[in-house]
This record gives C-alpha cells, structure tokens and sequence, in this order.
C-alpha cells in the first residue's frame, strides 16, 4: 500500500520541518513547504492526498493558496491549520465544504486522524 | 483636555493594547507550536528507534538544543510584552523613544511580516531620556506606522529615524517601495496622530507620504 502524500504548507519553517518528520516517522510521505510558489510547483508535479495549509500566511493567504490548488487539483483534501480562535466562524464555514481543520499547537494523534478520515473519505469518492 | 477627548484617547489606547496582544499572542502561539513539535520529535525518537546508535542520539541532541533555543527566544519575546505592560505603570516616568519604539517592532514583527515589510532603525545613539507618558509616545508611533502600513504595498520598507534637534526628540517614519496613493488610513478616527502629539507637547509635520514628529524632552502634564 503506498504512503499517503501529505503536503504541509507553513511559513514557519522549523515547525512544518519537524511535522513533516514526525509525520514520516508514522509511515506518511510527508513534505513541507513553506512559501505558495513552492506549494504550486509540488501540487503540480507530485499532487499530494492532503494539504496541510497554515491560514496565515505572508503575502498570499492559506485561503488564497487553497483556491489556486484547487484549480488544477480539485480534489485535494485539505486540513486548515490556524492559531486564530476569531477565525473558527469561517473555518466552521469552510469544513462544511469538505474542509477540515486544527488549532495550533498541533496534537500529532488528532492530526493522523484527520488525516486517515480524509483519506478514507477521498477513496470512497474516487 | 475634556472628559470626551480622555474617553476617545482611552479607547485609541485600548485598541492599540488589544492589536499588539492579538498580533503578538499569534506569534508566540507559533513558537509554542514549534516547541511542541519539537518535544513531540524527541518523544518520536526515542519512541520508533529502540536503540539510541549515534545517529539517533545526534538528531536528539539536536532537537533538544532546538527546543531551547525556542524557549529562549519565547522567553524574550514575553520579556518584550512585559517591559510594553509596564509602560502604562506611571503616567510621567524616564524613558527612552529608541528602547521604546525597538519594542513595539519586536510586539508587531508579525504584523510587519504579514505584509512581507520590514521595517529599518536608523536610531540616533545616546539620546537624552524623556520625561513623560512612554505607553502614549508608543500609541503615537503604531498610529504612525498603521499609516505607513496603509500606504505601502508588499515588500516594501519603513523607516524609523530618531534623533536630538534644539532640545528635541525628532522621529521619521517613512514608507519606502511600492507607494499606495489615497487618503490617510488613521488606526483610530477619534483620536488621530496630531492630537496624541499634542498632549505629549509635540508637533506632527507630514511630508512627502513620511511623517516628522518633535516632542519635548519634558512632557508638560499641566
């Protein structure tokens, strides 16, 4: 069975690093980004499962990043990562349409669980 | 000054107090998030490799210097946000503008980041220490960068300048790049730069879409 690709885009580059390995040590082929150009360069070449997205981010936003991705990979899935408690409202929002979503600091186990469910979701559609 | 105008430069102030908390609070809810990742790696480590070989044992070690680095440089962020609290201690005390405005760019570097601007110090050195109200003269200054903010577009920069003219303390601020044109966006209608200079007993001059702000080594609080 082929590891689910996991893309994890965040500016914070020490953060996405590290989750990326965590995520690796759990059998996932995990990557991280931390700018929107090299989020679309990878989207492109190498389409991952799931997009792990941080909300805010310099210059382009997670939302706007999101919106672009989805152009030409309409059926990534997508978990919203965002240390913002005032944005719950839009994120609960957005989860509706298929979306998902976590609070930062991440809980590793939360998140493996988002990610498996997401998955799980995506084989039945396909 | 009038009961109103003390109402509408309280409620200026509570504004900037709540936007630098947000901001920071952001930031420092990412360097938590790091130290947890971190932790969380170390956990790994020694959880999904059994043997400690010497390879394992220098990614640990190197994920423990990365936590403390992290927790030393959250320490100094809260020790920023501290000396900001503290500035509304006293209405008339000793300060320092450059010590005083190098914090408010260390609270608002996220703010700065989001925008992709960076903000440039060209602080004259060994200025006298002012006498007066500090939390104001800051409202003063992120009034005056929120301008500036408002001006510029991405990638841009503000300058921040100090130095002593005829028994004065003059700041520029500037913005520098991709200019916006348009008018003023003041962060509080209310209680605009000009009338926060004022009650520190200075003059606001703006020239050029940059800013010059005089204040008095003394803070007149008659």
């Amino acid at each position: 069975m082929k590891p689910v690709k996991v893309l994890i885009v965040d500016d914070e580059i020490e953060f996405a690093t590290t989750l990326a390995e965590r995520l690796r040590l759990r059998g996932y082929d995990a990557k991280a980004v931390y700018c929107a150009e090299d989020t679309f360069a990878i989207a492109k070449s190498d389409t991952p499962d799931i997009l792990l997205l941080d909300l805010r981010m310099p210059g382009m936003s997670g939302l706007e990043i999101l919106m672009t991705v989805r152009e030409f990979a309409p059926n990534i899935k997508v978990i919203l990562l965002t240390g913002h408690i005032d944005l719950e409202e839009k994120i609960e929002g957005i989860r509706i349409s298929n979306f998902d979503y976590l609070m930062k600091p991440v809980d590793i186990n939360e998140l493996t669980e988002k990610i498996d469910k997401a998955v799980g979701k995506q084989s039945n559609v396909g | 000054m009038g009961l109103e105008k003390q109402h509408e430069l309280r409620i200026a102030q509570l504004n900037f107090i709540g936007k630098v908390l947000s901001v920071f609070t952001h930031e420092l809810n990412n360097h938590l998030a790091i130290i947890k990742e971190s932790a969380g790696l170390l956990e790994d480590i020694m959880k999904f490799q059994k043997a400690q070989d010497k390879e394992s044992l220098a990614e640990s070690l190197k994920t423990i210097y990365a936590v403390e680095a992290q927790v030393s440089k959250s320490a100094w962020l809260i020790k920023n946000l501290n000396s900001f609290g503290h500035r509304m201690d006293k209405p008339v005390t000793s300060f320092s503008i450059n010590e005083c405005i190098e914090e408010l760019l260390i609270l608002l570097n996220r703010l700065l980041n989001q925008r992709r601007v960076t903000a440039e110090k060209r602080f004259q050195e060994n200025l006298p220490l002012m006498d007066g109200d500090p939390a104001m003269a800051q409202l003063l200054i992120f009034c005056l960068i929120n301008e500036c903010l408002g001006k510029i577009g991405e990638e841009g920069r503000i300058i921040l300048e100090t130095g002593y003219i005829k028994g004065l303390i003059r700041i520029i601020i500037k913005p520098e790049g991709s200019l916006k044109a348009g008018p003023v966006d003041l962060f509080c209608q209310e209680a605009p730069p000009e009338h926060i200079a004022l009650l520190l007993g200075g003059s606001i001059t703006r020239d050029n879409g940059g800013v010059s702000v005089l204040l008095p080594l003394m803070q007149d609080m008659g």
